[in-house]
């Protein structure tokens, strides 16, 4: 798993000061691949963010009489006499993110748009006065830029005995337009409706959702390590309340990952007759759309309380809900006419893909991206049950064999029932349970040799 | 001898057709009266000529289109006010559909504009809601989606 990784675009869009502008900022998402390897550590569930020795109870004992303990943004360390204190990320780091915050402000510098020329200086001050706050809010204030930069702290994942502690990520691309410009429109679509709130549950509304679609040139962290997709920022839910969010579908990485990993699977699940009837380029059309609502849902599906009552449980069910939630999405646009009756079969055959190669990661690292995989192992599991595909242990074809697209949807809306509950009103008790039902890897470990 | 289609479309939009349709003719007899490009005498291909061939048959074809749209228009008017509280085209209706209330009107296909929140009367949703009342709960039925809908709201315009 490679920590940075480059891709090669086309930048013949971009003036010769953006090109420059564009080389200085691939520079600094470079040079943060060492922090975000520094706190990285898959021997232990707290990574390098807690001492080795420090229980989960010593710790959280420690966070009630100092709450930079567990705050996103510090190391917890043992000082001379062994108790537990929080070292800021840039406190420890000061001197060494320098380098990077030179090239930034030097990037900064040579920007003819002023905002963005604010927006850089306000991401190099961040890196060095441990506020990443006032950087978010400059950029959804004046963002969409043409050169979508990010880079700080910002993703919890590796976090897994507390998902508090935020690990350095960046990465750097440019603005596709046209595309950014489907994407707006849809958008609009979507929030003309209101979706109703579960009685009893508190909602958090979202002032505003700016997506975007880029060519991604350069990222570094965990999202380089995993290929994702697409992200959704600020993390912070205040700052998302207020100012609304970013999303960002990384088209070089879902064009690579469906290359690589979906579309191979697609392959195995369709037989030849449907190959025809879904071709290649069809189907990635139908893997962005997924992409654009799943990130989309995200900022659709806040409950205030849920993180409380749910705990650790809260990402796996969250992510699952935006998940289900960008298929319902889809399926009111089909009933609407904006897409055809293939183009939604299109979104679901890539769900079901996008499961199964989690089910595969699941099979060769199960202590890895855990949230999704079981999330995955939740969706075919439930599918199987209810009858929604078929699965073969034995032979060339073992794995999915058939499907039934109008089971798949009458499952997905369920799903989507019980999710929605879970996140509005539901107990940690209910979820436990839930999970326990339909979680297994086991299906995988039985179907899954490709 | 089977039936024509019908194209739905509101004063706005008939207006919008007829100029579109006046336009390209005036424009089709522009590409014409100017000097055609002339086929040169030899196996090398007249990129000239081809561009505009491509670009008259182009124009013809649309022209066909819409003189095909011209005769077999239906002008979308608002029924009598006793009828009102029944869905046809034109109308803006409120509806719950599966946990979201949403408000859309119904117009012909060739004006729909889903993010201007009108969609087509051909649309599994549009076709679903026609005819039915305030009140009523349809179920919108199609071969793998099934969603009920409950009418909240009927207005015209």
């Amino acid at each position: 798993m490679k920590s940075f990784k480059k891709f090669k675009i086309n930048t013949k869009k971009l003036s010769p000061k953006e090109k420059v502008i564009l080389k200085k900022l691939i520079s600094a998402v470079k040079l943060i691949t060492p922090f975000y390897l520094k706190q990285k550590n898959e021997k232990y569930p707290g990574a390098n963010f807690y001492p080795k020795d420090a229980t989960k109870e010593e710790i959280q004992k420690a966070a009630k009489k100092n709450s930079l303990i567990l705050n996103p943004y510090t190391f917890v360390e043992r000082d001379k006499k062994g108790k537990l204190i929080a070292i800021p990320y840039h406190i420890k780091f000061k001197n060494k993110l320098k380098p990077i915050v030179n090239l930034i402000k030097e990037a900064a510098k040579l920007s003819n748009d002023k905002n963005f020329t604010k927006y850089l200086q306000s991401r190099a001050k961040s890196l060095l006065n441990g506020d990443y706050e006032k950087s978010d809010i400059l950029l959804l204030k004046k963002g969409p830029f043409k050169i979508s930069f990010i880079i700080g702290p910002i993703e919890w994942y590796l976090d897994k005995l507390f998902a508090k502690k935020y690990a350095y990520q960046a990465w750097v691309g440019i603005l596709d337009e046209e595309k950014t410009e489907e994407a707006k429109e849809l958008l609009t679509i979507v929030l003309s409706g209101r979706r109703k709130v579960l009685p009893g549950s508190k909602k958090i509304n979202v002032s505003k959702i700016n997506p975007r679609v880029d060519k991604t040139v350069a990222f570094s962290g965990l999202i380089s390590e995993f290929l994702i997709s697409s992200m959704n920022l600020p993390r912070d839910n205040k700052i998302v309340k207020k100012y609304g969010s970013e999303l960002t579908i990384f088209e070089p990485v879902l064009k690579l990952r469906f290359k690589k990993d979906y579309f191979p699977i697609c392959q195995k699940i369709l037989n030849k007759k449907l190959q025809k009837q879904y071709l290649p380029d069809f189907l990635y059309k139908g893997a962005l759309r997924y992409t654009l609502f799943n990130e989309i849902s995200y900022s659709l599906i806040c409950y205030k309380d849920a993180e409380k009552r749910l705990g650790n449980f809260f990402y796996i069910i969250n992510e699952f809900f935006a998940n289900i939630l960008g298929i319902k999405i889809w399926a009111i646009l089909f009933l609407k006419g904006i897409i055809s009756q293939k183009e939604l079969e299109a979104i679901l055959i890539f769900y079901l893909c996008r499961n199964l190669s989690l089910g595969k990661l699941a099979i060769k690292r199960p202590d890895i991206a855990f949230h999704y995989q079981t999330r995955a192992a939740i969706s075919i599991n439930f599918l199987l049950k209810e009858g929604a595909i078929k699965m073969k242990e034995y032979g060339k074809k073992r794995g999915i064999y058939s499907f039934n697209f109008t089971k798949v949807f009458i499952c997905i809306d369920e799903l989507s029932r019980l999710l929605e509950y879970y996140l509005a009103l539901g107990s940690y008790e209910e979820v436990q349970e839930f999970i326990n039902e339909y979680g297994s890897f086991y299906t995988f470990k039985k179907f899954l040799n490709f | 001898m089977s039936e024509q289609k019908k194209f739905y479309l509101t004063k706005d939009g008939l207006k919008k057709i007829k100029k579109e349709y006046k336009d390209l003719k005036s424009l089709r007899f522009d590409k014409i009266k100017e000097e055609v490009p002339e086929v040169l005498k030899s196996e090398d291909l007249n990129i000239e000529y081809i561009s505009f061939q491509e670009d008259v048959s182009l124009l013809e074809l649309r022209i066909a289109e819409l003189e095909n749209i011209l005769k077999n228009i239906e002008l979308i008017k608002p029924p009598p006010k006793n009828k009102q509280n029944i869905v046809n085209l034109g109308a803006t209706v409120l509806a719950e559909i599966n946990g979201e209330i949403d408000e859309f009107k119904i117009i012909g296909t060739l004006e729909a504009d889903p993010s201007n929140k009108k969609i087509s009367n051909e649309s599994p949703i549009g076709q679903a809601l026609l005819g039915k009342k305030i009140g009523d709960t349809v179920v919108i039925k199609t071969p793998i989606v099934n969603h009920s809908c409950k009418i909240k709201k009927i207005k015209y315009n």
